[in-house]
């Protein structure tokens, strides 16, 4: 059964080629996307933090982004 | 209508559909690999080398109907100039570029067992390679481009051209004589595929939609940050 799944009837490299590119390129694509997403959150995020008191108030009260952003970053860490 | 299309209430629900993906995912995509590699049959004439439709024909749908989407938004986005629709196709894009790629390394994966060689330039696997070319020369507007405007008209061109190409592609096999197989899943009319090599087609085919989404998700969460923290900057 187990040899017969990999050897897929002689065509197994292909098959198994296939799946296995697909399956890594997705996750590669992922990483990067799920990496760069982060990056920018932080920096979004220390830079609001770097702000003077009351342009941070102001931003955090006029922008649901920023406080979102702002909230996510400082539970992750 | 347009305060439920504002980016803050956007970006709260790709928040929580991100959420949601990630919950079902690995459940899906477990069953419809199951159903892919051990549950379908191996087919009369191909045997198990079908199996590699499995991942082929989705990523190919996913690399046509990205493009075909960003055609849709650029020309929209041309008469009526709205910011977001941009957004959106630069999000699409780097997908529709993954997927067509993945096409076309299964497509060769597929053709050395089927045809006897990995590559052929046949009119279907040409026009293929020609979208991904299109799609890198979007991206590429958007990276080299330093003035945003040039970059978005540049780029809704090239799309708009490149869309030229997708009904050469959906026609290639009948126009031409190819080595490349007639469609066998049409959207009008019978398709010619038994439903226990459909049921997993179109189950891998759902995997890859939301693996899409969620991708999406998240590349259009990092351009609407990217604009938020340029606008902190003008403070």
């Amino acid at each position: 059964m187990i040899s017969n799944l990999f050897s897929m009837g002689n065509y197994g490299f292909f098959v198994w080629s296939s799946f296995f590119t697909t399956l890594l390129v997705c996750a590669i694509f992922y990483i990067r996307t799920r990496k760069t997403l982060k990056k920018y959150e932080k920096e979004f995020a220390k830079e609001i933090e770097d702000l003077s008191v009351e342009q941070k108030k102001v931003i955090l009260e006029n922008s649901k982004i920023a406080s979102q952003v702002l909230s996510s970053y400082n539970k992750s860490i | 209508m347009i305060k439920f299309f504002s980016n803050s209430n956007i970006f709260f629900w790709i928040e929580k559909l991100t959420n949601f993906i990630n919950s079902i995912f690995f459940i899906v995509l477990l069953v419809a690999i199951s159903f892919a590699l051990i549950l379908s049959p191996p087919d009369y004439l191909q045997g198990d080398s079908v199996r590699i439709m499995y991942v082929h024909v989705p990523a190919a749908w996913i690399g046509l109907a990205s493009f075909f989407c960003i055609a849709l938004l650029s020309l929209v986005n041309f008469i009526f100039k709205i910011k977001n629709f941009n957004l959106i196709s630069k999000s699409i894009a780097p997908i529709g570029l993954v997927f067509t790629c993945l096409a076309i390394i299964t497509g060769s994966l597929w053709g050395q067992p089927t045809w006897g060689t990995f590559w052929v330039w046949d009119a279907r696997i040409t026009s293929m390679l020609i979208l991904a070319i299109f799609y890198i020369i979007f991206i590429l507007s958007y990276k080299l481009i330093s003035d945003q405007k040039k970059a978005d008209k540049i780029s809704s061109f090239v799309a708009i051209i490149g869309s030229i190409n997708l009904p050469i592609i959906k026609y290639s096999v009948d126009w031409w004589n190819t080595l490349h197989q007639p469609a066998s899943i049409k959207i009008l009319g019978a398709s010619s595929i038994h439903s226990s090599m459909l049921v997993p087609l179109f189950l891998m085919f759902f995997v890859l939609i939301l693996y899409c989404a969620l991708i999406f998700l998240m590349k259009y969460k990092t351009e609407i940050i990217r604009i938020k923290k340029k606008n902190l900057k003008r403070l």
